[in-house]
């Protein structure tokens, strides 16, 4: 193995130290701060207090996030299979043109459209009653839960998709033709001959996303109201309603071991892939 | 040469600059219309009056947030010995208390011409600091219940009524919770002065912090309350719905109402209610910081923003806001139609009868805690 040369390391020196700054040293001073009670002894406090205030977010903002991937997951599955395996080339070529949009709209952007989409008297709910196919009275606004859900797996589920569908698309195609010669309809190729093959690729874009919705704050605060609410919300309150740096950075350490703990798994899951290999 | 030529018109423009030094920079706390306020008019207006003078608006953000960032710049300049970037800042009241026990702001109040103008004992109290001489409202707002009249022909004329009124007709009120804007923790606060015991001790103190056993039962009946009401995405939330028919009442903000209603954002039929015991407002305080560069101009600043003409013209005109000095100060600035809009759904003896303000700073972080523990978690 060659020593690292001294040039190598100037070269991603300045990188290094933006980490360093940007990123290591804000984390290990919130790290800190959680850790710390009010005299500035080492303590718990502000984990109980987060927990006092704030258990029914957290469990809210697992549900979400975890609901929200798996449905990302399927819509991601769906698609790309069709891209991949369809027979229809008009589909293909309308879904090819179509699931990319949400990826170049900001999360903002994206709330607010939803809002006006998804009210009780909004765009979706008017044009099912236009259409004849509910009544007005039936109407509810979706500007909850449901709300967050559906934005988010709209913006994350071509992100993953795209990912997918390129995986797809490199991998043999004489595995998919040697199943369809013998029989197996296109799903059961989806499932039991592509998908194994995609698998990796699959739980990075899940992983990826994972993480990003945890930490949406324009989301939750614009979509739906604020009871229950996500942690990002619950932390942007204690900063700017209290001022107080300790719980909000005990929420935000909690937040780390949520992504964490998925981030674990996925390292898991690639060591075992290695070792197997 | 060109390069040459770029450089010597950059250098003279540094030299400009630097010969018309006299920049007022005015931070604000507040919403988006409040940059706007400063920066399209008066702004230019006191440029106009003194020449050389550039003013530079700032937006902090609205909320407590954004007089929290000022206050964090303040004492994190003051701890490092350097004079402030700002000039004038817009603060809300909590953050007011805070600033001026840190010592961040001048005492000035005393010496400004509009000064003595001011009546109402927000300018001397600020939540239960002793903020006289160190702050001067900029203006007066107030919470109020708005609702739709085709919806409701007779509102509810106290919070008690009210909860009446929300048993019998489920998800028809809403409100933006206490993470989504101050209408609903002034909802809250109220709601908590109305049913949780003594409210006079929350406004003026002393703190006592065996109080919060009192609200337990209140806090349980809002907990129930809840259950039959819509949480509004936020301050605009609520009127966004109330405009889409989706809920019928909810508080608001009054200058919001009524700017809204004059922008066609709501329909003109809405009305105001202020029920009693009563909900509270608050003031926005101009404040000069104590290390400030410009002193004289900032005053100057100061007392044209609290002169009787721009607080009629600017605050109560263009943003139907309650003036910051008293009232009366304004008779003859603004003619009889402005002045009654202000006044039709809440009149001058309801708004001294149940205009509240909030309750003393322990008090409301108690408040707010409490509604975290015990009613949203």
């Amino acid at each position: 193995m060659a020593r690292p040369s001294l040039f190598g390391l100037l070269l991603i020196a300045p990188a290094l130290a933006m980490i360093g700054v940007l990123f290591l040293y804000p984390l290990g001073f919130s790290l800190a701060s959680a850790f710390t009670g009010p005299d500035g002894a080492p303590s718990l406090e502000s984990f109980r207090k987060a927990y006092e205030l704030y258990s029914t977010d957290i469990l809210f903002t697992l549900f979400i996030v975890i609901v929200s991937t798996a449905l990302t997951g399927l819509f991601s599955i769906a698609i790309a299979g069709i891209l991949t395996l369809s027979e229809t080339p008009w589909l293909v070529a309308v879904l090819r043109s179509l699931y990319r949009w949400p990826l170049f709209i900001p999360f903002i952007v994206a709330a607010q459209c939803m809002r006006t989409f998804l009210a009780k008297n909004g765009l979706m709910n008017n044009t099912f009653v236009a259409l004849g196919l509910m009544e007005p009275i039936q109407a509810t606004s979706l500007l909850d839960w449901r709300g967050i859900i559906v934005t988010f797996v709209w913006k994350q589920v071509p992100f993953v998709t795209l990912m997918l569908a390129g995986a797809m698309a490199s991998i043999d195609r004489a595995t998919v033709e040697a199943g369809r010669n013998l029989g197996a309809s296109r799903l059961r190729v989806l499932i039991e001959l592509v998908l194994p093959q995609v698998a990796q690729t699959l739980l990075v874009g899940l992983v990826l996303s994972f993480v990003t919705m945890l930490s949406v704050l324009s989301v939750p605060m614009m979509v739906a109201g604020s009871q229950p609410t996500m942690l990002t919300v619950d932390m942007a309150f204690r900063i700017n309603s209290y001022g107080d740096y300790a719980t909000a950075n005990a929420l935000g350490v909690i937040s780390y071991v949520i992504a964490g703990t998925v981030a674990w798994i996925y390292l898991r899951h690639n060591v075992k892939r290695e070792v197997q290999a | 040469m060109r390069r040459a030529l770029y450089a010597a018109g950059f250098a003279a423009l540094l030299m400009t600059g630097a010969a018309s030094a006299q920049t007022l920079n005015v931070a604000t706390a507040g919403d988006q219309n409040m940059v706007d306020y400063i920066k399209d008019y008066l702004g230019p207006l006191f440029e106009k009056q003194h020449p050389g003078v550039k003013v530079v608006a700032v937006g902090t953000g609205p909320g407590d947030g954004g007089s929290q960032k000022i206050f964090e710049k303040l004492e994190a300049q003051s701890k490092a010995g350097a004079p402030a970037d700002f000039d004038v800042v817009v603060i809300h009241q909590k953050a007011a208390g805070t600033m001026v026990q840190s010592n961040l702001l001048k005492k000035y109040r005393d010496d400004l011409p509009t000064g003595k103008l001011v009546t109402r004992d927000t300018a001397t109290n600020s939540l239960g600091t002793d903020v006289s001489g160190y702050v001067m409202p900029m203006f007066h707002s107030q919470t109020a219940i708005a609702y739709n009249p085709d919806l409701i022909k007779d509102p509810p004329n106290s919070y008690a009524e009210l909860r009446e009124w929300v048993k019998k007709n489920p998800k028809q009120f809403g409100y933006n919770g206490i993470k989504g804007g101050m209408s609903g923790v002034a909802f809250v606060t109220g709601w908590v002065a109305a049913f949780g015991g003594d409210a006079a001790k929350l406004e003026k103190g002393p703190y006592d912090a065996a109080q919060k056993a009192t609200w337990e039962k209140a806090l349980a009946d809002l907990k129930e309350f809840n259950r039959n009401v819509v949480i509004t995405p936020g301050n605009a939330g609520t009127l966004d719905m109330l405009n889409r028919g989706e809920i019928a009442m909810g508080p608001v903000w009054v200058d919001m109402f009524y700017t809204w209603k004059a922008e066609g954002k709501l329909p003109p039929n809405m009305r105001l209610k202020l029920v009693s015991p009563g909900m509270p407002g608050q003031p926005m305080y101009y404040a000069i910081p104590a290390k400030t560069a410009h002193e004289k101009l900032a005053a100057e600043f100061v007392a044209l923003a609290t002169s009787p003409d721009v607080q009629a013209e600017g605050i109560v005109k263009r943003f139907n806001w309650y003036p910051g000095i008293d009232a009366k100060n304004l008779e003859g600035k603004l003619d009889q139609a402005v002045w009654n809009q202000l006044f039709a759904d809440i009149p001058p003896d309801a708004l001294s009868a149940n205009g509240k303000p909030f309750p003393i700073s322990p008090y409301f972080n108690d408040i707010l805690e409490a509604y975290e523990k015990k009613v949203a978690n």
